[in-house]
């Protein structure tokens, strides 16, 4: 899984909207477009670049395709957010500390 | 010894791709417009290390900046991150950092950088 890929993949609007869509539950592709004003055509591509991502998992269940979020695409943004979650605090620690600095 | 994480953040959340802290501050809008606006000041406390560019993406004159945050090690993920500041009831300010995915593509024939973000 290729950290690089999975930022390209959710730096897309449209593609960070079917991501958190699919989050809530996964889908079949004509479900997945409700609600979305994109054609048929745009929808399989950005589902595609999800897919090689590996943010989005694909199965054909009879006439159907349904897709899913994959727990290690999940995985790597909570990581990544979880990180700078961290990263702040100690920044503002320095922030005060230079504003009590600016007073003089 | 007071929690500092609840006193300090009265939000924070993590909504998807985006990350949303708040900080009371106690210091005037102005004075912390500077810190974070003015290179000189605001990387005294957010070092040009972290960042892809000390040059801020975008401002909003006196209420918001932009910078773009990249990592040391591969594959350098690069993330916009925004300084809104408003004035809280006591006369402090309130800082909210909103961080989000973010992926620079360089423009073809000039020095400066686009940048696709995230909304």
């Amino acid at each position: 899984m290729n950290e690089s890929d999975i930022f390209k993949a959710l730096s897309d609007p449209t593609r960070r909207q079917i991501f958190d869509k699919l989050a809530q539950g996964s889908q079949h592709a004509s479900a997945l477009r409700e609600g979305m004003s994109i054609s048929q055509s745009a929808m399989s591509q950005h589902l595609a670049v999800l897919r090689q991502a590996g943010l989005v998992i694909e199965e054909r269940q009879g006439r159907f395709v349904h897709y899913e979020v994959s727990s290690e695409g999940i995985g790597a943004v909570a990581g990544w957010l979880e990180k700078y979650r961290a990263y702040w605090p100690a920044r503002i620690d320095a922030l005060k500390t230079l504003l009590k600095d600016m007073d003089q | 010894m007071t929690n500092r994480e609840d006193e300090q953040h009265r939000y924070q959340d993590a909504d998807g791709e985006r990350l949303v802290q708040e900080y009371r501050l106690d210091a005037t809008l102005d004075k912390v417009w500077r810190a974070i606006s003015i290179q000189e000041f605001r990387q005294q406390w957010l070092p040009d290390l972290d960042l892809a560019s000390p040059i801020p993406l975008r401002m909003v004159e006196g209420r918001e900046v932009h910078y773009v945050m990249r990592e040391h090690c591969p594959p350098y993920l690069e993330s916009e991150v925004a300084l809104r500041i408003d004035a809280a009831t006591n006369g402090g300010t309130v800082l909210t950092i909103v961080q989000t995915v973010c992926v620079p593509t360089a423009a073809a024939n000039d020095d400066s950088i686009t940048f696709i973000c995230a909304a």
